[in-house]
């Protein structure tokens, strides 16, 4: 394989990987509560900005990493809790426009108190060297970004498939009503998966500083609309299809860009949204879901 | 074990249970008759705390225990013993046989006595024990039905509400599963049972009432409501 092709490859999957771990969240959320969270992307600026600040104060990469857990879900939980759960039994309609106001609250108070200026976001010189794989090569930066979402993929798969919390989330997700005849206190099983899900968002913005090496206050509209597209790829609601509709999109994406002449990079978002639109006109309930049921 | 008096429960703006008053007395099996959207499921989902009533009062009383139902949570309600099977079994369809038993028992803290009263629905139910790893959906109708009732025993209930448990099975199934009721009756549970098959129900039911439009329209023991004349032919269907 030449350097050229692996080099997209590797691009593919580390950005693939970014949109996965913001994709999971994404449909986990909507899994459980029916909400389609136009808030969520942000969690992945809030991510990032917290990760910035940790660096700063010349916390220690690891540490810094824990901490940025913490925040993502300390955030998704407090959103939960404020906003969305006052609207829990309103129409679909009235829950989704929340999310946007969520949305636009938290870029427009990042805004004021950050400042639109983007800023450097340096992981060490280190994570920036080349790692020979045989002929061809990689950067540290990709090979960590990679990684990382694997190991947290097989922790979150872990807990939803082989705990009492996990099973408690995926039956609330079916049956909110059985769910609560057995026992199930369902405002924390809903405030689980926002801690999870934005935890992993939160995640996803520290890598996704560390692979483009800027960020700003506006930086999650971008991947929070991309992990939508990735959970309608994959099947909205289904965590392996939300994981698989991200690495899809985001080898696509790429391999767009680097395989086809020059003149098409700019189209690249172009790309993404009219393979949203042909799904949906295609298969509407993703490519890895055989049947939508209404939930009772 | 369960008092009710004077019930009052609004869906949106509809008056669905008015004024309504029944006991269910401890070891007992009590059972629910009337048409459909008389207000049977409604008064099971009032009592479980799915839904809070207007007004009224509903008690349950286990040993030492008051439980004040109108205010509890369900997840409280059902740790208090009072366990509720709804209509159309609900099963967890995309979990396995054994996680929706696992789900059964989520209230409960003993893992040995779960263990126990898996292996107890196991000899209740063998197909289930055959079926463990398999998905709920994949299960037959008569099957999903077993296993609603397997995961509603799991909750230890002292009172078993049981909304419908013979609609849309086959006729050796609905007779397996009313003996099945028998039996947790000899086992000491305390039954409420809601069904459309009036005949079966009055037939093992030691208290019954007929619920029309909302309101408690006709009570007795089992064998009075068989022999009542409105009964007979209103939900027996015979003809004089």
């Amino acid at each position: 394989m030449s350097q050229y092709v692996f080099q997209q490859l590797v691009n593919g999957l580390a950005l693939g990987s970014l949109y996965a771990l913001v994709a999971i969240g994404f449909s986990m959320i909507y899994g459980i509560v029916r909400l389609i969270n136009f808030a969520h992307g942000d969690l992945v600026m809030i991510g990032a900005f917290s990760a910035l600040a940790m660096v700063a104060l010349g916390v220690p990469w690891p540490l810094t990493l824990l901490f940025v857990v913490v925040v993502g879900a300390v955030a998704g939980m407090t959103i939960e809790t404020v906003v969305f759960r006052t609207m829990r039994g309103a129409p679909q309609a009235t829950g989704f426009i929340a999310t946007l106001a969520v949305s636009i609250a938290i870029q427009n108070s990042a805004l004021m108190i950050l400042t639109g200026q983007p800023r450097n976001f340096l992981f060490p010189a280190a994570m920036r060297q080349r790692i020979p794989i045989g002929t061809v090569s990689a950067s540290l930066t990709d090979i960590v970004i990679i990684g990382l979402t694997i190991v947290l993929i097989a922790v979150l798969f872990l807990i939803v498939y082989r705990t009492r919390l996990g099973t408690a989330m995926r039956a609330t997700a079916e049956n909110l009503t059985a769910a609560r005849l057995m026992g199930v206190a369902v405002n924390r099983t809903i405030l689980a998966a926002f801690a999870i899900g934005s935890a992993l968002a939160a995640v996803a913005g520290l890598l996704w500083g560390g692979k483009f090496g800027q960020i700003d206050p506006l930086l999650g509209f971008v991947p929070g609309l991309k992990a939508f597209v990735a959970c309608v790829i994959g099947g909205v609601g289904s965590i392996g299809g939300a994981m698989l509709g991200g690495y899809i999109l985001g080898l696509a994406e790429v391999l767009f860009v680097g395989l086809l002449p020059p003149v098409f990079a700019g189209y690249r978002d172009t790309f993404v949204f009219s393979l949203l639109i042909l799904i949906l006109l295609i298969k509407p309930s993703g490519l890895f879901v055989r049947h939508v049921e209404d939930r009772a | 074990m369960l008092e009710i008096r004077g019930l009052n429960v609004f869906r949106g703006a509809t008056h669905v249970l008015k004024d309504v008053s029944f006991d269910v007395r401890t070891g007992e099996i009590a059972a629910l008759i009337g048409a459909n959207g008389a207000g049977k499921s409604t008064t099971l989902q009032t009592l479980s705390g799915l839904l809070r009533p207007r007004s009224g009062i509903a008690v349950m009383r286990e040993g030492e225990a008051v439980v004040d139902l109108t205010r509890a949570a369900p997840e409280k309600i059902v740790r208090a013993g009072l366990v509720h099977c709804p209509e159309g079994r609900q099963i967890f369809q995309s979990l396995t046989v054994a996680e929706n038993l696992a789900m059964g028992a989520y209230a409960r803290i003993d893992r040995a006595s779960i263990t126990a009263s898996i292996d107890e629905v196991h000899e209740l139910f063998p197909i289930l024990k055959e079926r463990a790893l398999f998905a709920g959906g994949t299960l037959s109708g008569g099957e999903q039905m077993m296993l609603a009732i397997a995961r509603a025993l799991l909750a230890a209930p002292k009172l078993l509400l049981l909304d419908e448990p013979s609609l849309g099975l086959a006729p050796k199934f609905v007779e397996m599963i009313f003996e099945v009721i028998v039996a947790l009756k000899a086992r000491g549970v305390t039954l409420l049972l809601v069904e459309q098959n009036a005949a079966m129900a009055l037939e093992i039911a030691d208290r019954a009432y007929v619920m029309e439009n909302g309101r408690i329209a006709l009570a007795g023991t089992g064998q009075e409501l068989i022999e009542n004349d409105r009964v007979r032919r209103a939900y027996l269907g015979v003809v004089e």
